[in-house]
């Protein structure tokens, strides 16, 4: 259960702020200027392009998924921390 | 790498390639880190072509940094390589970033370019430790823990018989 837990809160928040950076910012350079998630402005600094895709769903989504993430944190803490099995443990090298 | 039996924790955040958390995180950090860097050179590339001109001109006024007159003999005598290098390589280190493959040949190469955007931004206003110093140490980072083993490239190509034989390509892997 714990374990499915883990790997949802992961993919779900990984997930998330993936499509809010790189997803939706593949759409954004598909749609054309401007590239960024900032309007383009003239000389006058009047708006003349905008995103095709809101900023604020954007930064939603990233948070959404920090949000995921910190309730995650939560469940951990509100859970029981499993009895250390030293079977488990295993030495690693680095490299 | 650590190792304590008596810490319930210690596996779920292992710094290995089975510590669940630990590799995600990495991951996630490493793709985050290469379309930061895509996003900046491909746009470029659509805009400007090989021909980025700013380039050059940017490191033609770094002067009285810690760099010397390093940056601006570079602006003033390399922009041939600049001016195609900075969205090509750009593009090409975030690509390889994303795919996780050589992964800290590429991060090398973000670090150079970190560390002439952090001297030459001088974005000081509040403290050394700005924006640019930290992607400078994300991409530091991506070399320090071989970020491509994880979900990346890296991890089947370090596999392969050819990087067995030549054990050394690992540095430039990982």
């Amino acid at each position: 259960m714990t374990d499915i837990i883990d790997k949802a809160a992961m993919a779900l928040s990984g997930g998330l702020m993936l499509l809010g950076i790189v997803g939706l910012g593949i759409v954004e350079i598909l749609a054309g200027p401007p590239y960024g998630a900032a309007p383009v402005t003239n000389d006058a600094g009047e708006i003349v392009a905008t995103p095709m895709v809101d900023p604020t769903l954007r930064t939603g989504l990233v948070l959404a998924g920090l949000v995921v993430l910190g309730l995650y944190a939560a469940y951990k803490l509100a859970t029981p921390v499993e009895e250390a099995d030293t079977a488990k443990g295993a030495e690693t090298m680095a490299d | 790498m650590s190792y304590q039996a008596t810490n319930p924790l210690a596996d779920e955040f292992e710094l290995a390639l089975d510590g669940p958390l630990t590799a995600y995180w990495l991951a996630f950090l490493r793709v985050v880190t290469g379309w930061w860097f895509f996003h900046a050179g491909v746009t470029k590339l659509i805009e400007d072509g090989l021909a980025f001109s700013y380039g050059p001109a940017y490191m033609q006024q770094m002067t009285g940094t810690a760099l010397g007159p390093i940056p601006v003999w570079m602006g003033n005598n390399l922009a041939w390589l600049i001016a195609p290098g900075v969205p090509l390589f750009e593009t090409l280190i975030g690509l390889a970033l994303m795919v996780g493959a050589l992964t800290r040949l590429a991060a090398f190469g973000g670090v150079i370019f970190m560390v002439l955007f952090w001297v030459g931004n001088a974005g000081f206003g509040h403290g050394l430790v700005n924006g640019d110093l930290m992607g400078l140490l994300l991409f530091a980072t991506m070399m320090v823990v071989g970020a491509g083993r994880y979900y990346g490239l890296d991890a089947i190509v370090e596999k392969l018989a050819f990087v067995e034989r030549h054990p050394k390509l690992r540095y430039i892997l990982g």
